[in-house]
């Protein structure tokens, strides 16, 4: 019955949908993951969540821009296709990448850093140290 | 269209070069830096006074017309805030030069200083969302290097929680963006509001753009450092080397109330939203009590922290959190108001002339607006000058523990009376700055009081509460510090920083002037705060084809 429902009210759009489902899944799952090692006691671990949630964060940019369409070059589109995909959001998520780039390795250098001040990666052991 | 608007930008952007590029002639390098900083100052002169004696100035990108490209928006609000951070900059660079040690000077100090006001002046001036985006990271990736300056153990520490805190916070930014995007289908700051306001035209749901509006906030609430996004600042000001404290404290959370200011009260402000039993009105409505608890908590949290430190750098960072929330309540009493309910308004030196086809309460609106940024404008001086202050008093005596301080007044007359004057300040004595920055904040609870009762009420005595702590905090640490009989570390100390010293008189005394010479300021900030609220004449300066679209 809804299967029925969706492909008659869906029409050509139900093969588009398809992806943007499986990425919403996609999407809760890297949130999670984010999540969960940004709260663990190992800095590397809350580097590696830092990097998770800002990829998701670019993974929902492009989703956010539409996923169906063809490519966005000038006389490429003609072949069937009725639009082309929204190119802004590519070029938001290159940006994007750049700055997370910068800053994973920031982030990385300064868990070093750490290292080589308190001898330990343990967030706990850090907290401990204070005062 | 006008260059003048990119030209702050530029010379700051400019300078980080060269400054880079002479790294091996500290000498010609500091030179460089310092001129740099001159210019900066110099240009940020002429663009407010262009906007000031013109109107709005906008600078399409590449000529990409609105809403296309990226547009950078000179109106009165961004160049108050620009002219109240060249004022901090200046005086937190010519500290520096004296202050950080010749080597860090070389190896990174003067590079990043200068890329932090590139990010700065973009995140001022930009008229799209995601540009702003792009300027916080500017801002934030050398301000996170700068709290790591010193690399030692403590440094490292308050360094890491910085940055994972505000990396998480650009995550969430890039988020809501996103979700603005898909839904709205603009980046574009006038655009967006253009579209809030007209959501069936343009085929869009408000309901969406509340959640993500209110993601956006919570990132300039964790830049401004409001409860409960403060944990970052007590430990990142005290890491800081002092001149990076006084920035910090006085430019760089400036940008989270701007954005704060911008993003709620011209963008999203244009939204119509029903709350049902809450009001009918515009999407201030929704932000407007979460403001108000969360300045309210600033307030008290800030200040009850504040009066139990013993390092002075640790009082004013929490001082500071107490003072983001004087800074926002007057935003939250007007945001909380629905419009149309207030009756006509008395703003300070007479009535505000209400404009034709809008209601009173957009007058009470530009009271707490002006509010807002006359505190700012107190806390962004008075504050650097204490965060300078507690750098010169840890050169000359080597310690800023108010256990091992004491008796500063009567070897250090000079630079004990700089802190006072800014202390006295943030407590709101005239004829000092922050005392017309107080008198406004209580004006604005006032006439809400007498427009719709609770809120401007629970807005006086909560203001009044924090006002005493404040009291009670600087009186403190002026008693351990300053008074009574000198200590051993002060007694010993033989330093005479004369730079230094002169730094802090040169911003105590412009404590002074602003509160002397108030007319000019208030005008300013009378000008700056209907640009916030003038929708209409932001749309038309960034795009003028829309010219009868909006309202």
């Amino acid at each position: 019955m809804i299967t029925h429902v969706l492909a008659a009210g869906g029409g050509a759009s139900v093969p588009a949908r398809d992806p943007q489902f499986l990425l919403a899944v996609v999407l809760g799952l890297l949130f999670a993951l984010g999540t969960f090692l940004v709260l663990r006691r190992d800095i590397v671990q809350v580097v590696w969540g830092i990097s998770i949630l800002s990829q998701a964060a670019n993974v929902y940019l492009v989703t956010m821009g539409g996923l169906g369409g063809s490519v966005p070059i000038v006389g490429h589109g003609s072949h069937g296709a009725t639009a082309t995909t929204d190119p802004l959001v590519q070029a938001l998520v290159l940006t994007a990448i750049v700055i997370g780039f910068g800053t994973t390795a920031f982030a990385l250098v300064l868990t070093y850093r750490v290292y080589e001040e308190h001898g330990t990666l343990d967030l706990t052991e850090l907290g401990d140290t204070h005062e | 269209m006008s260059n003048v608007v990119i030209a702050p930008l530029l010379v700051a952007l400019v300078t980080a070069v060269l400054t880079l590029a002479t790294r091996s002639r500290p000498r010609i390098q500091r030179a460089v830096s310092l001129l740099g900083g001159a210019g900066y100052v110099g240009t940020v002169g002429l663009l407010v006074w262009q906007v000031f004696t013109n109107s709005i100035l906008t600078y399409q990108l590449s000529d990409w017309t609105a809403p296309y490209g990226i547009t950078l928006v000179a109106d009165q609000l961004a160049v108050f805030m620009l002219a109240m951070s060249a004022l901090v900059t200046i005086a937190a660079l010519v500290f520096s030069a004296d202050y950080i040690e010749t080597f860090g000077q070389q190896i990174a100090y003067h590079p990043l200083f200068h890329l932090m006001i590139v990010g700065v002046t973009g995140a001022f001036l930009t008229g799209d969302i995601f540009n702003l985006f792009v300027w916080f990271e500017v801002m934030l990736m050398p301000s996170y290097v700068l709290v790591v300056f010193y690399s030692g153990p403590t440094h490292t520490r308050a360094g890491l929680q910085y940055a994972v805190l505000n990396l998480i916070g650009s995550a969430v930014m890039l988020l809501s963006i996103g979700g603005i995007y898909a839904t709205t289908g603009t980046l574009n700051m006038a655009d967006l509001a253009v579209r809030l306001a007209n959501p069936e035209a343009f085929g869009i749901a408000v309901e969406p753009v509340v959640g993500l509006a209110a993601l956006l906030f919570a990132v300039f609430a964790l830049k401004a450092g409001i409860v409960p996004f403060h944990f970052w600042v007590p430990d990142a000001y005290e890491a800081a080397p002092a001149p990076v404290s006084a920035m910090l404290a006085g430019v760089t959370k400036k940008v989270g109330i701007y954005a704060i200011i911008r993003l709620l009260f011209t963008v999203f402000g244009a939204a119509h939203l029903d709350l049902g039993p809450f009001g009918d009105g515009s999407m201030l409505l929704f932000f407007g009590p979460i403001l108000f608890v969360m300045a309210v908590g600033s307030a008290f949290l800030g200040g009850f922290a504040a009066v139990g430190q013993r390092n002075l750098d640790r009082l004013l960072a929490y001082s500071s959190i107490a003072q983001v929330g004087f800074i926002v309540l007057p935003l939250a009493v007007v945001a909380t108001i629905p419009l149309g309910d207030a009756g006509s308004v008395a703003v300070l030196g007479g009535e505000y002339a209400v404009p034709a086809g809008k209601s009173a309460t957009d007058g009470l609106r530009v009271l707490g607006i002006v509010a807002a940024l006359l505190y700012a404008l107190n806390h962004a001086v008075a504050k650097s000058l204490l965060f300078l202050v507690s750098g010169t008093i840890s050169t000359t005596i080597g310690t800023i523990s108010t256990d091992k301080l004491g008796g500063l007044t009567r070897s250090r007359p000079y630079l004990s009376a700089t802190f006072l004057l800014g202390g006295l300040s943030l407590v709101g004595i005239p004829p000092l700055m922050g005392f017309f920055g107080k008198l406004t904040v209580f004006d604005t609870a006032a006439t809400a009081m007498n427009a719709a009762g609770p809120v401007g009420e629970i807005a006086a005595i909560a203001a009044l509460g924090a006002a005493i702590l404040t009291i009670a905090y600087v009186s403190k640490v002026w008693n351990d510090a300053f008074w009574g009989t000198q200590s051993d570390a002060v007694l010993e100390a033989t330093v005479q920083p004369v730079v230094l010293l002169s730094v802090v008189v040169a911003l105590a005394l412009t404590l002074v002037v602003l509160g002397i010479g108030l007319g000019p300021v208030y005008d300013g900030a009378h000008g700056a705060a209907n640009a916030a609220l003038d929708r209409g004449a932001y749309i038309d300066a960034v795009d003028p084809s829309y010219t009868g679209v909006h309202q």
